[in-house]
């Protein structure tokens, strides 16, 4: 096992170590076995029937015979039969399975149906069928558990020379001259064993478990030490000497444990996949602020102040939002603008409290309606519910990215809207909640039979307003909309856009849309917030935005914008990587793209600058008398 | 009509397997050494009956016509004579697969439910001590030798206290009729399904929190979280309903094991299953039995798959026929 190159980062699991000790142990004992000073396993020399004490540690059985060392030299047949087997059927699988996987076609054809039949046969019956006919022998045993496991790694290296067939090296050493047989082994076979040799791992196991059935059954080798046969002989003695099948039963199950958790273990530490999904944060505990007062109709809709979210990754936090603050007051409507990864989604996540599991808060307030959510970074919540609960679609829901993501596609759409309908109106029957529904279509221009699709029946922009039915269905103040039209074609994006901007007119919504589309947003918004690394860089009116940046981030935004009326001139491109803000920030987040960037924005980071009552930028040189000195 | 189309696809898809397995079947006889009439007689004295076999299987024929007899034969469900109890083999079966069906059908249905909870339960928390330790226990379940692990329940409850039976499927002066003979059977239950759950415990406690967990982290668990459902309604009742559809697979995947654990447990607690009855033929050498319960579990390994193929197909509304 020291063998297998253990992939950079996996992890040392204590799974992993302890199951490699007990491999090895087994190793040791099974080659040493001559030379423990035990007795002779098939011995009947002791006293039959001794319990464990201090001369037989594991007692004696009925013979005499010492039972710890029939033990020992029975690792010796279950690892045999382990390695043999499972070597035996790697092998096979991996020349039919290459073989497979390299020539295609036809060939392909049908030797992956002949996997899957082989796959089907259950091992045991065709083993005892085996031995029925041949009579007994370990060899048999091993023959039958190679011939119905092969597929299992015939099947991972036929992907596994499938993928790396159609890569470039294969292709090119082809094309030098090399003959396809040494293609196979020199390229494709190192690469596809190491699944193999984790799934070996597990078979293994299975193989040991095998012949012990088989030898519980009396159909075992009956010339060698076995761990089954020893519990088949012992389960007579079960009443007057039980030692005699328990220890045989711990051994199998310590050796099989051992080899199912190596190989789990190798596996996981082989997809990486697997390891993400357990990276979950703790954030600060949440605070009790007591049952919620009465609602302040003068609040604004949304505050939030100096909100700070964190990403926690194995290599340290990204502060997706960082320190962030606006209001929008009741029926308003802001755009957030910025790149990707500028932290725009995670802004309107976090507002909601619906952010993945590694991130928390590290700090900041928000209230809805003048009713705290969040204070001081953490969550309020009044006994065991959380205050966000109160809020969650009945006064602000989110528009979703990708709508077919955001539905479940196992239910209808129907199903879904009434679900969520019911959930907050418990007391409303059926006919109630199908009106609100086929109302709300009838508003977003879905026809009444499409109600019964699954979302994948449904085209781009179809379920993109349903995910708008959904948002409208408890005449929320605020609906949160998150790039609700990037994965549609322009033309429907237009469409949608202009959906939303009439009904937040027409319903009096307020309006937060988080968008890399600068047009979008001026068409649609009032207030326009400039994101860069977590941080709004400049807030003001739509106009001031447009007419009068002031921020240069801003500025290169507006640059990569194109323009229909105004005189033609070359787009700008942003040059360089956006920022990641981790670990100690010194100086502006954007110095290292900013053409204008002088010394101080290197060492100091600015604060926001009142440019006008209404018009916050993050720079030190964004008002008039703060011009770059030249 | 696709369906139908579908689902008369799949099962022409049975006819491969089955070939290969009555194939495999004829040419280990052949591979075998000894007599083949022998063989298929069972180790009989009647030298009639022998004879009567011969030509049955024209076993003076060439080894094709051999070969197509011996197809014909099997594919018309005819799988020999017990030797032992002079019955055909596939009364033989038959007989025996209720008590099977009773001990594999409740381990197999409690295993499923007991397991999905566990691993739903688990998922909710990815990454926490009780995580790694429930699903490092699960590794050990099926790690577990389902023949030992009945003999310790035994050792534990029906000899150390004596509260369960140890031996068949009911008491020999139990009650035959009515709600006492369901208890009686019942009672002997208890002990061979708890043994023969280890076999299939464990994987479901796994694929559930494994599936759960990924489905937790899907955009649409998130929109429901911000519509506002509790987190307990969504594991429950949005990402378990998603996560069943990898556990239907598994359960199909699973049935040949299962019928392994089966044998063992139905050998350990003399439940007079067809564990049993190949346990039995085994020792008496009875070898047709033993051929037949191979295509008979083989057959029904690869209808359970194309039986989970169509609940998948069912279950999720993406799959398309």
């Amino acid at each position: 096992m020291a063998l297998l190159r253990l992939p950079d980062g996996a992890p040392r699991t204590p799974a992993i170590v302890i199951s490699l000790l007990v491999v090895a142990l087994a190793v040791v004992v099974a080659v040493a076995a001559p030379w423990l000073g035990l007795p002779d396993p098939d011995a009947m020399e002791a006293i039959p029937y001794q319990p464990p004490n201090a001369r037989h540690w594991f007692g004696t059985d009925n013979f005499g015979r010492d039972v710890l060392s029939r033990i020992v030299w029975g690792t010796r047949l279950a690892l045999i039969v382990a390695v043999v087997s499972s070597l035996a059927s790697s092998i096979l699988g991996i020349v039919l399975g290459s073989i497979s996987g390299y020539f295609g076609g036809w060939v392909d054809g049908v030797m992956s149906r002949t996997f899957d039949v082989f796959l089907l046969i259950p091992t045991f019956f065709l083993v005892l069928l085996i031995v029925a006919l041949f009579g007994q022998g370990l060899q048999y045993t091993m023959i039958a558990i190679a011939l119905t496991t092969w597929p299992r790694s015939a099947r991972i290296m036929r992907s596994q020379v499938l993928s790396l067939k159609s890569r470039v090296y294969v292709q090119s050493s082809r094309a030098a001259g090399a003959s396809h047989p040494w293609v196979l082994t020199r390229h494709v076979v190192p690469n596809g064993l190491a699944p193999i040799v984790t799934d070996g791992t597990i078979l293994m196991g299975f193989a040991i478990l095998t012949e012990a059935g088989l030898s519980f059954l009396g159909l075992g080798d009956q010339n060698a030490v076995s761990w089954g046969r020893m519990i088949f002989e012992g389960q007579r003695q079960l009443r007057i000497a039980p030692w005699l099948s328990i220890f045989p039963g711990l051994a199998l199950l310590l050796l099989v444990a051992a080899l199912n958790l190596l190989g789990d273990g190798l596996n996981q530490a082989m997809n990486p996949q697997l390891r993400r999904q357990s990276i979950r944060a703790r954030g600060k505990p949440p605070v009790d602020l007591g049952p919620p007062k009465a609602e302040d109709a003068g609040a604004p809709i949304l505050d939030v102040r100096g909100l700070k979210m964190e990403y926690r990754l194995p290599k340290g936090a990204i502060r997706a939002v960082d320190g962030v603050d606006f209001t929008l007051p009741r029926g308003g409507s802001l755009g957030v603008v910025g790149e990707s990864g500028c932290g725009k989604s995670s802004l309107g996540a976090a507002l909601l409290q619906v952010m993945a599991p590694n991130a928390v808060y590290t700090a900041g307030d928000v209230s809805v309606a003048g009713r705290p959510i969040l204070k001081d970074g953490q969550v309020v919540r009044a006994g065991s519910r959380d205050a966000v609960m109160d809020i969650r679609w009945t006064r602000v829901s989110i528009i979703f990215q990708s709508a077919m993501n955001a539905l479940n596609p196992v239910l209808t759409v129907r199903q879904q809207l009434m679900e969520a309908y019911r959930l907050h109106r418990p007391a409303e029957d059926e006919a109630a909640a199908v009106a609100r529904i086929e109302a709300l279509f009838d508003l977003i221009g879905i026809p009444h039979r499409r109600m019964t699709a699954y979302p994948h029946e449904l085209s781009g922009g179809m379920r993109q307003r349903v995910m708008i039915a959904l948002s409208l269905l408890h005449e929320p103040d605020l609906v949160i909309a998150d790039e609700p039209t990037t994965a549609l074609d322009v033309l429907i994006q237009d469409q949608i856009l202009g959906e939303i901007d009439a009904l937040r007119r027409r319903l009096g919504l307020g309006l937060i849309l988080i968008s890399h589309d600068m047009g979008a947003v001026a068409e649609t918004c009032d207030r326009v917030a400039v994101m860069y690394a977590g941080e709004i860089v400049e807030i003001a009116p739509t106009s001031v935005i447009f007419g009068d940046p002031r921020h240069p981030y801003t500025r290169a935004l507006m640059g990569a914008l194109p323009t229909v009326t105004g005189p033609k001139r070359p787009l700008e491109t942003l040059a360089g990587e956006p920022f990641t803000p981790t670990g100690d920030i010194v100086g502006c987040r954007f110095a290292p793209r900013c053409a204008m960037a002088t010394d101080r924005c290197r060492a100091e980071a600015p604060a926001p600058v009142a440019v006008a009552a209404d018009h916050l930028a993050r720079c030190h040189y964004a008002r008039d008398d703060a011009r770059i000195p030249a | 009509m696709r369906l139908r189309r579908y689902v008369l696809l799949r099962i022409l898809q049975l006819v491969p397997v089955t070939l290969v397995v009555i194939v495999l079947n004829f040419l280990l006889i052949h591979l075998a050494p000894g007599d083949i009439s022998i063989i298929l007689a069972g180790e009989t004295p009647d030298p009639a009956y022998l004879q009567h076999v011969r030509e049955m299987y024209g076993l003076d024929r060439p080894f094709l016509e051999q070969l197509w007899r011996y197809l014909v034969q099997v594919g018309s469900g005819d799988l020999g004579m017990s030797f032992r109890s002079r019955q055909p083999v596939f009364d033989e079966i038959i007989d025996r697969i209720p008590a099977t069906l009773l001990l594999v059908g409740t381990a197999m249905g409690l295993s499923v439910v007991v397991g999905t909870w566990i691993g739903a339960r688990i998922a909710r928390r990815p990454g926490s001590a009780v995580d790694s330790l429930v699903s490092a226990g699960a590794v050990m379940l099926f790690s577990v030798p389902v023949f030992w692990f009945g003999l310790m329940l035994i050792l534990l409850f029906s000899v150390q206290v004596p509260i369960l039976p140890a031996m068949g499927m009911s008491s020999l002066d139990g009650p035959r009729e009515g709600i006492g003979r369901v208890l009686d059977v019942a009672h002997h239950l208890v002990l061979p399904v708890l043994s023969l759950m280890t076999v299939s415990v464990g994987q479901y406690i796994r694929i559930a929190r494994t599936s759960v967990a990924e489905v937790m982290g899907e955009s649409y668990i998130t929109t429901v979280r911000a519509i506002g459902f509790p987190d307990r309604r969504i594991v429950q009742h949005y990402a378990l309903r998603n996560a069943l559809l990898p556990v239907v697979t598994v359960l199909g995947l699973q049935l040949g094991l299962i019928l392994t654990g089966a044998v063992l447990t139905e050998t350990v607690f003399s439940w007079p299953g067809l564990g049993r009855l190949i346990y039995e033929a085994i020792l008496a050498r009875d070898t047709p039995v033993i051929m037949g319960a191979f295509i008979a579990m083989s057959v029904t390994v690869a209808i359970a798959s194309l039986a989970t193929d169509l609940v998948y197909a069912a279950l999720d509304p993406r799959v398309t026929l």
